[in-house]
């Protein structure tokens, strides 16, 4: 053995060829089978979604948000759409902010089914994959009754929403709910009673509050430390209708180490996330008022818009989703768009975070943060 | 001619004398071709010949008939195709999907067709790779996952390919070899994540090696033999998985883990290693690994039936060897259930795991086992204690 350890380490660049790794790339420095060297490199996902956003006019910006992460579409394309209409000083009607939220919490009942599939196919158990993938199936079957596509919804727009609910979406949304509600402690029983997965999981990427909020994690990663932060409760919005229901922020406490959340504590805040939508959008279904679904003079408002800054944000499936939009007097489309992806922070945190844990374990580190590429490749 | 003829010394070329000896020179050169002709026939009817002695005599023919045929070398490829298939068909219902079911009944030809497809792709042998032994290895490691079936006894009497008295070591040292294989073909594919594929490979022989020897040794002491034949021809009144129930799951756990499927795929998890040491083998070199894994599952569960679940020995009137691989399915039933169940576990696990719970189990069931002998004669009296 030398006497400088880093001699014998070896790069393995873990992307963006590797199966796993769907759009990143990270370099990973190994001695032995310990890895002393994290360098996450964004960029391999790159679509200029910013610069789009310059060149597509206010009603055609959501469709480009909602393509950043097609696995939260109802949520993503939202702050570009409040942005607009915070500029444009639109009025939403009552029924589109019920709508609006019904789909953005179904949209993260999805979004963490398909989590769960993905992280267990990280771990090697690809049943638990394909149980959650065929319950995300109904979901998937409301958004296409709803917008006609299974991903690419374009559901919100500035000044209310394009859709309509009609009977069979009630009920499919419902079929969604019941489905998950009847399948959630046979689930949390496979999940959390693993031994296998509680093997794997406890004690792995953790990390305390302090460390996360410096890093800037925000959602599940931060709310699995105790710390109830979250923009639906914090901030709620008036386009939303999350004041119309009673319901609690989900957190999560370690048991042996307060304040501190492993990915063992990832997993069960991602199971009272999905609880707490499920609760959201059964409490919200009964009140969902008649009248129209759009303000009539949205169409007239949105063409020009006059010079403004707005910043929309939304609590999203992995952290606050936000955008900051600037606007030039009877512009057509944006001036600067910056969009806030959740994911870069928590992509960028393995740089602290990795580095002593085995090399077997990052793709579990990796995963119980959720982090999904389009959002920190803008 | 010139030169010495009859006592004297010619000194002058004779024509005719010349002339007169063409014939024999022709005749001479017909007799040779003759013999030769002659000789390469007999030569060859000496080959027939003692081919035919080989072959046809009956009971030559039919130990060839058994090797190639039957629990041969044809009857464990088919398996093995029914095996794959059986696996990924019950994968699919376990797992809330069909699985194949478009190509044949019941997706019954869809191996033939991936098999088909695989050897038709291009075989991309890497710049770094060592590639003679690349191309060597895959072939190296399913010719020695194959050869320990001659030993697997099907049934007792004829059905069965060879018996050894110490066949239970040699298939443990076949199947040492294979984790080698894994490791040289890590180390020749010139690529890291190969290698790391490879030393993990080894790890989980290292891990599971040990538990699974000290749990088919229970087996063997209670039969008083090394042979497969033996340990199985010992169980007609009572089955070892009765007296060693513990050490039938340790070696199922331990023989799951030494193969690195599911639960512990660390030599070959796809989210970690891409593909571990199999990573950079394309085509043909793909498909033997591949088949080598499957291969190797059914040969454990074969050596399980053999060692503790009675071999030949079931429902009287089903023949011997139609029994045996009735259990051997129900065994290999649980192969796939048990690599559909858990998550991966990570390699210093599988060795903590191995050695912290199965080898202690493992002793202890054995020791029980002796104390029941000592102390239950009328289990003893169905053992054949002090050999056959």
């Amino acid at each position: 053995m030398s006497p400088n350890i880093l001699d014998e380490a070896i790069d393995v660049w873990f992307g963006p060829q590797h199966v796993s790794a769907h759009g990143w790339a990270t370099k990973l420095t190994l001695v032995g089978d310990y890895i002393v060297k994290c360098d996450p490199n964004a960029g391999y996902f790159h679509r200029s979604a910013e610069k789009v956003l310059e060149y597509r006019t206010f009603r055609q910006g959501s469709l480009v948000m909602e393509r950043m992460c097609m696995l939260e579409a109802f949520l993503a394309e939202y702050p570009y759409v409040a942005a607009v209409e915070k500029i444009a000083e639109l009025e939403v009607p009552d029924r589109a902010k019920v709508m609006r939220t019904i789909m953005m919490e179904l949209s993260r009942l999805h979004s963490i089914q398909f989590w769960w599939g993905q992280f267990n196919a990280e771990l090697g158990f690809f049943t638990m994959a394909l149980w959650p993938w065929v319950d995300r199936e109904y979901s998937l079957d409301a958004f296409e009754e709803l917008t006609g596509s299974r991903h690419t919804v374009s559901f919100s727009t500035p000044g209310g929403t394009r859709f309509d609910f009609n009977e069979k979406v009630l009920k499919q949304i419902n079929r969604a709910v019941k489905r998950f509600e009847d399948r959630l402690p046979k689930f949390r029983d496979m999940q959390m009673g693993s031994p296998t997965f509680r093997a794997r999981t406890k004690g792995i990427g953790q990390y305390t509050a302090k460390q996360g909020l410096k890093w800037g994690l925000s959602g599940p990663p931060i709310k699995a430390c105790g710390i109830p932060m979250d923009l639906r409760k914090d901030a709620p919005d008036s386009n939303l209708a999350y004041n119309l229901c009673d319901w609690e922020v989900p957190i999560t406490e370690n048991p042996d180490h307060p304040g501190e959340s492993d990915a063992l504590d990832r997993m069960e805040q991602r199971f009272k996330e999905a609880e707490t939508s499920v609760e959201i959008i059964k409490q919200l279904l009964p009140q969902l008022p008649e009248g129209p679904i759009i303000d009539a003079k949205a169409r007239a408002k949105v063409n020009r818009l006059p010079a403004g800054e707005a910043y929309g944000r939304v609590e999203g499936t992995r952290g606050i989703t936000s955008l900051w939009l600037k606007t030039q007097d009877k512009a057509q489309s944006a001036y600067r768009a910056k969009i806030r992806g959740p994911c870069f922070a928590s992509y960028y945190a393995l740089k602290d975070l990795v580095p002593g844990a085995k090399f077997a374990d990052f793709i579990v580190i990796f995963g119980s943060l959720d982090p999904y590429p389009g959002w920190w490749d803008r | 001619m010139v030169g010495p003829v009859n006592g004297g010394v010619m000194l002058q070329f004779d024509f005719f004398t010349w002339l007169a000896g063409i014939p024999d020179w022709i005749y001479g050169i017909l007799q040779w071709i003759i013999n030769l002709v002659l000789g390469v026939f007999y030569w060859a009817w000496g080959i027939i010949e003692w081919l035919w002695a080989m072959v046809f005599s009956p009971a030559n023919f039919m130990f060839l008939f058994r090797a190639v045929l039957f629990p041969g070398l044809i009857f464990v490829v088919l398996t093995l195709i029914w095996a794959v298939w059986f696996t990924r068909k019950l994968w699919g219902r376990i797992q809330d999907r069909r699985g194949p079911f478009h190509i044949g009944k019941y997706g019954g030809l869809q191996l033939f067709a991936d098999a088909i497809k695989l050897i038709g792709k291009e075989t991309i042998i890497p710049d770094n790779a060592k590639r003679w032994m690349f191309r060597f290895l895959p072939c190296l490691l399913l010719v020695v996952v194959l050869l320990p079936f001659c030993f697997i006894p099907w049934d007792f009497d004829f059905w069965y390919i060879s018996d050894l008295s110490v066949s239970l070591v040699l298939v443990f040292a076949f199947l040492t070899a294979v984790p080698v294989v894994s490791l040289l073909a890590g180390w020749v594919s010139g690529c890291k994540y190969s290698l790391i594929g490879g030393f993990r490979a080894a790890n989980n022989q290292f891990a599971a090696e040990i538990p699974m020897i000290v749990s088919s040794a229970g087996p063997a002491m209670l039969a008083g033999s090394l042979s497969l034949m033996g340990i199985a021809q010992a169980q007609t009144s009572v089955w070892f998985a009765v007296v060693l129930p513990v050490n039938l799951a340790t070696f199922l756990i331990a023989a799951i883990a030494s193969v690195g499927v599911f639960p512990f795929d660390a030599p070959v998890a796809d989210s970690e290693i891409i593909f571990g040491w199999r990573t950079e083998f394309t085509g043909i070199y793909f498909t033997l690994t591949y088949f080598a894994e499957f291969a190797e599952q059914m040969l454990y569960s074969a050596i399980i039936v053999a060692l503790f679940l009675g071999g030949p020995v079931g429902l009287p009137f089903l023949p011997g060897a139609v029994n045996f691989t009735i259990k051997f399915i129900i065994t290999f039933f649980f192969f796939v259930l048990v690599s559909s169940s858990f998550q991966r576990l990570r390699q210093d696990q599988i060795v903590h795991y191995c050695w912290r719970y199965l080898l202690p189990l493992a002793l202890l069931n054995v020791i029980f086992a002796m104390l029941a002998i000592v102390y239950l004669p009328e289990l003893a009296a169905l053992l054949p204690l002090g050999g056959p």
